[in-house]
């Protein structure tokens, strides 16, 4: 199972950081997309569309605030699926 | 930022040219087509609000918008066939025979004159662009119907009120500045008139609700629930409207000749493109803008009766708009209404009807008021004249556009006085 959630983080983080044009090799868990990375903010609207489809899941759009970094994606679209959180 | 501006001083007041008067209007709006119905609508601050009917909307938590349900375009069509045309094109050419009648004009006595038709637009034939690829998703590109792309492009808007009018001497240009279109358009023929290089303008904007426009703010997270609370403390963001407002510009001398009536005289007009960001408002750069309108118009800030905002009720819009009003006007503005409250934001057409507003409201005495109104936001902190439209006598009036990629158009109005 906790392999499962690795490759499902590992599938996020890849289009994540094709979307928002973020090198895959500076981007942590923590790092803030905007800030840390100049990042256009707009572009994470990209990102829920395409999790809601990849996950067959539905993210509201006050969630966007929480989309600051990856462990914020994470937390958001692992609430959304419902899928275990303990990895 | 704006790292570079204008020097006023090159800036060619109004007062050089001739005198452009408003002596024609056309409306096809959610709370009204025709002018009687979209006046009634604003004094009485009405709703244009209602689930869309246009095309499906499964999958949509809320599926609101400001439609246009009552068109008829045949009626407005004598030498078209409708069915050539795609809904914006048929808004256009029905507003635009629209004002020609309210001016007391018929097509054959623009003959012999130079004259310009100038429509702003959003997506301009968008609503047909959204059937082709309906059909490209679901039988493959050899599935889409070239009768429909015929009726795509952009630039029939105007060429299709040339048509119908049978007017050869024009120039007929659609310009698509997004949602500041319409005064763009409505600038453009001001200009032209005021130059003496066109004796009349058919002016304004259209657009019509489509798939890719509902989707997009959906998207984004722009759209309202149900209702459109311009500078609400608890504003949830715009709604999609559609519809059309043109106007009949012409000199001065040709609208005396001819007795014409007048509702008012537009008496300055600024643009401006910051290119700062894709959809966030730049303050300096919209307050820049009034301020360049201002001085077109040869009128001081204080002397401006009220300002119709563009009041889209986003969280950014609002308070950045707000922001730069007070930057031009100081602590204490003008009354500044949204009339998207009512009519939603019908994108290209918008700042055209609004302006249409301005000029009735002129010639009616009154404001048209701020609709959905609770509670003002403490960040934006004006009067948007809540809920009820308010009897006055505005003599001088400004009308604010703003567009994605920070194209600003302000238009200035005035009562028309013979000695000005």
């Amino acid at each position: 199972m906790t392999g499962t959630i690795e490759a499902r983080k590992e599938q996020v983080r890849d289009v994540v950081c094709e979307i928002l044009e973020i090198e895959p090799d500076e981007v942590t868990e923590d790092s803030l997309f905007r800030e840390d990375h100049g990042a256009d903010s707009m572009a994470v609207v990209e990102v829920v569309a395409w999790l809601e489809k990849a996950f067959n899941v539905k993210i509201d759009n006050a969630e966007l605030v929480r989309m600051v970094n990856l462990a914020g994606v994470y937390a958001v679209v692992t609430e959304a699926a419902g899928w275990e959180s303990a990895s | 930022m704006l790292t570079a501006v204008a020097d006023d001083s090159e800036q060619l007041p109004a007062s050089a040219g001739r005198r452009v008067v408003v002596t024609g209007l056309g409306v096809i709006s959610s709370v009204g087509v025709g002018v009687a119905e979209f006046l009634s609508g604003l004094r009485a601050g009405r709703s244009g609000a209602k689930p869309i009917t246009g095309f499906p909307t499964d999958g949509y938590d809320h599926a609101i918008a400001c439609e246009v349900v009552d068109f008829d375009p045949a009626r407005w069509m004598a030498h078209l066939d409708p069915a050539e045309l795609g809904r914006a094109s048929q808004f256009s050419v029905a507003a635009a025979g629209m004002a020609l009648e309210d001016a007391g004009l018929t097509a054959p006595d623009l003959l012999g004159r130079h004259g310009l038709i100038s429509i702003g637009t959003t997506n301009g034939e968008t609503r047909e662009l959204d059937r082709l690829v309906e059909q490209e998703v679901t039988g493959g590109p050899e599935r889409m119907d070239p009768a429909i792309a015929r009726r795509v492009n952009a630039g029939r808007l105007s060429a299709a009120v040339a048509r119908e009018l049978g007017l050869t001497d024009v120039e007929a240009v659609t310009i698509p500045t997004a949602c500041a279109a319409g005064n763009y358009a409505i600038g453009n023929a001001f200009d032209a008139i005021r130059a003496g290089e066109a004796a009349f303008a058919v002016c304004g904007g259209a657009d019509a609700l489509c798939r890719k426009t509902i989707a997009g703010f959906y998207r984004l997270g722009a759209m309202a629930p149900d209702r459109c609370q311009p500078f609400d403390k608890n504003r949830q963001g715009m709604l999609a409207g559609e519809g059309a407002g043109v106007m009949l510009l012409e000199d001065l001398a040709s609208a005396r000749a001819r007795g014409a009536r007048i509702y008012a005289e537009i008496i300055g007009f600024a643009l401006n493109c910051d290119a700062d960001h894709p959809v966030a408002p730049n303050q300096d750069s919209v307050a820049r803008c009034m301020e360049l309108a201002l001085h077109n118009a040869g009128v001081k800030p204080d002397q401006v009766d009220f300002i119709s905002a563009h009041g889209t009720a986003t969280r950014a819009n609002d308070v950045v708009e707000a922001r730069a009003i007070r930057q031009v006007f100081g602590p204490a503005p003008p009354r500044t209404v949204s009339v998207k409250s009512m009519l939603g934001h019908a994108l290209g057409a918008a700042s055209a009807l609004a302006a249409i507003g301005c000029a009735l409201a002129i010639t009616e005495g009154f404001i048209p008021p701020t609709i959905n109104h609770v509670e003002t936001d403490p960040e934006c902190e004006i009067d948007c004249v809540p809920n009820t439209a308010i009897e006055a006598s505005p003599r001088i009036v400004q009308n604010n556009a703003l567009a994605f990629g920070g194209n600003n158009a302000v238009l200035i109005l005035s009562k028309f006085e013979e000695h000005a």
